[in-house]
């Protein structure tokens, strides 16, 4: 999107995890999630979304099951399974289940917080924002992430033409037949890129930058916003008033107060300033 | 004068026992230099040479000397030569670090520290010089091969350097891509500039070239001619029964189709090939017929037996610790008799059967998994380009192992770019363009 500036994007994203990362109140972590994805939705469109809605709601669920399986604390018992069971015995209780799906929260909030580097700006313009220190090493990461499609193509590729070779997936280490030609095309690749930078030039000195776009208004807007919110979380957290919450050893409902929720509310911002793309 | 002036270069790779280049003495000028050879002989090395990769890249033991443009190239590092020496690299895919066309032209540039202000005028004049200015702000991975090429291309061109390298660029490209690309490098030595250029078709560009060298065995070695073992025509055999069948089939992926409503097959003892531009569905038609691609309607049938499918890289595939172990593991995968050696060496590949697959040359690499795939006896098979990036030798070994497959019975289904290759092996001619699959012409015995 070519109306969001990389830096504005960078500080509302750390807003967004400073908050969902500084508290441990579910209600304030899924009020960054409702920004962020509203945000994102805004600008890029629900479709776009997804993958990435399906990836974290997968990974999200793997987290809060893993906690209800591996913790068996809490005073609310579900159910249980004999102790005798090696890892997965023991009693099932609902505060471990809500300790579990507020850190797959934390999980969710956190990724789309940061999406918007990869969906709403270009590479480019994140490197064009980095500090010129880092541009070279921003360029290289660039560099890098190019290879990952290619990378994903060439699996599928070497798997069908193994199959037809004849090739079955027999266990884990039959996997080494598709893997192992893969990640060293990869590496070929990678180091074919690698000749290619070098040939113009890579690494012969301080580096120069297309363009380093001024601030906008909306950009000015974002950033305030997103220092405000900051400010006023970490002042009312500091107050005593956007409390944490805690699910062991009996589950309460978590607070909200009326700064803390101000403060989250100011994420929702982009809503506004992120046009939608053409 | 000459630009570039190598004395008694001698160069070994990490590890290598023999010289990849062999007290090579070179002057090279301005205009066009082509630069021949069989695969594996040392090209790329010597290309490479003249912008420092080799060795400061790729590292080993060299000695002699090495000018261009009287700079020392063994005591400068490749970043310092960039604005000297250009140097555009086989494979279009693996040479983009930004995701936009003016980008990409600019990074160099930005390397190189040039001012914002100069290097919009340098990216618009490369732009320009290669005629790509409709691209400026296409992303990437929506150019088609000829087109990533001619933007790598411009990005060397934005160095604004002395000599320009080319690396086989035309290899991964069909034929309109490749004529793009080579008259771009021409325009440039036409210009009063000196380009190098390897070229595995080398009639391309015979015309405009000032010098003609050929480098076999590491030593530049007069003029070399491809030696294209003369292919016995045989009458073709009569085709069989029916091997493969589609009706009415329309495919693709994500349920976006690719191919419609394709009614076509395929006899055991015949060969079909695809033609068409790049993007028109040849690819996805091999894949239905391999069944490896669902079809999203319509029905696709197949004749029991081995499908044998070359990808259009089918170097990737390769990883066993050497060539005879790679092409063995087919017949054990598909638990079939075959004869190793027989293919190996219709292959050209006797001398390096003992050797790890991925340490040959680019063009022994793709032979070698040409026999991985073919060996046996396959009754159906499905070819994707397989003369992408073939040197001629390669190509030879190939339309000869293809034939001896379709004479044995085999139904054949080949897509390609390739007019030479059509007229040797074709005896059906399909044409897959914007999704329609269309029979031009059979070609009788």
């Amino acid at each position: 999107m070519d109306n969001v500036n990389a830096r504005a994007i960078a500080a509302w994203s750390a807003a967004c995890l400073f908050i969902a990362l500084f508290t441990t109140n579910p209600a304030y972590k899924f009020l960054v999630l409702a920004a962020a994805f509203t945000a994102l939705a805004a600008s890029v469109g629900i479709r776009r979304l997804h993958r990435l809605v399906i990836g974290v709601a997968f990974v999200s669920t793997f987290a809060a099951l893993l906690n209800f399986v591996s913790a068996h604390l809490g005073s609310t018992v579900l159910f249980a399974l004999p102790d005798s069971i090696p890892a997965v015995g023991g009693p099932y209780t609902l505060e471990a289940l809500a300790f579990g799906i507020n850190g797959g929260l934390t999980i969710a909030a956190a990724i789309f917080s940061a999406a918007p580097f990869s969906l709403v700006v270009a590479a480019h313009d994140v490197l064009d924002a980095l500090p010129r220190v880092l541009s070279r090493s921003g360029a290289a990461i660039a560099a890098s992430m190019n290879l990952v499609p290619s990378i994903s193509r060439s699996f599928s590729e070497v798997a069908e033409a193994q199959r037809l070779r004849g090739w079955r997936p027999r266990g884990p280490r039959s996997w080494a037949d598709v893997v192992v030609p893969v990640v060293l095309t990869s590496a070929e690749g990678s180091i074919q890129l690698a000749e290619s930078m070098e040939a113009r030039g890579f690494g012969a000195g301080a580096r120069t930058s297309w363009e380093r776009r001024p601030l906008a208004a909306a950009d000015w807007l974002l950033i305030g916003t997103a220092v405000a919110a900051v400010g006023i979380f970490a002042f009312a957290h500091a107050m005593g008033a956007a409390a944490d919450w805690y699910a062991y050893p009996r589950l309460s409902l978590p607070a909200v107060d009326p700064l803390g929720l101000v403060a989250c509310l100011l994420l929702f911002t982009p809503v506004v300033t992120w046009r939608p793309r053409g | 004068m000459a630009t570039a002036r190598l004395r008694e270069l001698s160069y070994w790779y990490p590890r290598g026992a023999t010289p990849a280049l062999d007290a090579v003495e070179l002057e090279i000028g301005d205009g066009l230099t082509l630069v021949t050879g069989p695969s594996g002989g040392g090209k790329s090395t010597l290309l490479r040479v003249l912008n420092g990769l080799v060795p400061h890249f790729h590292g080993g033991r060299i000695s002699g000397t090495a000018t261009v443009c009287g700079r020392d190239i063994i005591a400068t590092p490749t970043a310092q030569l960039a604005s000297t020496v250009g140097f555009v690299f086989q494979d279009p895919e693996l040479q983009a670090v930004y995701d936009t066309v003016e980008r990409e032209v600019a990074f160099g540039l930005e390397n190189l520290g040039v001012a914002p202000r100069t290097m919009h005028d340098r990216v618009d004049r490369a732009l320009a010089e290669i005629g790509v200015e409709h691209l400026r702000h296409r992303r990437m991975r929506t150019l088609s091969g000829g087109e990533r090429q001619r933007v790598a291309l411009a990005s060397v061109l934005a160095l604004q350097p002395r000599v320009l390298v080319l690396d086989e660029p035309a290899s991964q490209l069909d034929d309109d891509g490749a004529a793009r690309v080579l008259a771009a490098a021409t325009d440039f030595a036409a210009a009063g500039r000196a380009v190098v250029i390897a070229e595995h078709r080398p009639e391309m560009l015979s015309r405009s070239a000032t010098a003609v060298l050929a480098v076999d065995a590491g030593r530049i070695d007069g003029r070399w001619e491809p030696k294209d073992d003369e292919i016995p025509t045989q009458p073709r055999t009569v085709p069989g029964a029916g091997a493969w069948t589609l009706t009415d089939v329309t495919a693709g992926h994500d349920r976006n189709a690719v191919i419609g409503d394709v009614t076509l097959d395929g006899r055991q003892g015949e060969i079909v090939v695809l033609t068409g531009p790049n993007g028109g569905g040849k690819t996805t038609l091999l894949r239905t017929i391999a069944g490896t691609l669902k079809p999203l309607a319509g029905k696709v049938e197949r004749r029991p037996g081995r499908v044998a499918y070359l990808p259009q890289n089918p170097a990737a595939i390769l990883h066993r610790p050497s060539v005879r172990a790679e092409v063995d593991l087919t017949l054990q995968w598909s638990g079939e008799n075959g004869d190793v050696t027989a293919i190996v060496e219709s292959m050209g590949l006797t001398a390096v059967a003992g050797r790890y697959a991925r340490d040959l040359s680019s063009g022994q690499r793709q032979r070698a998994a040409v026999a991985a795939v073919l060996v046996g006896r396959p009754q159906l098979v499905l070819l994707d380009e397989p003369t992408r990036g073939m040197d001629a030798r390669a190509r030879t070994a190939l339309v000869r192992v293809v034939r001896a497959l379709r004479d044995g019975g085999a139904a054949v289904v080949l897509a390609t770019h390739d007019a030479g290759l059509e007229r040797e092996l074709a005896d059906r001619v399909v044409e897959v363009c914007g999704g329609r699959a269309i029979e031009t012409n059979a070609v009788t015995a």
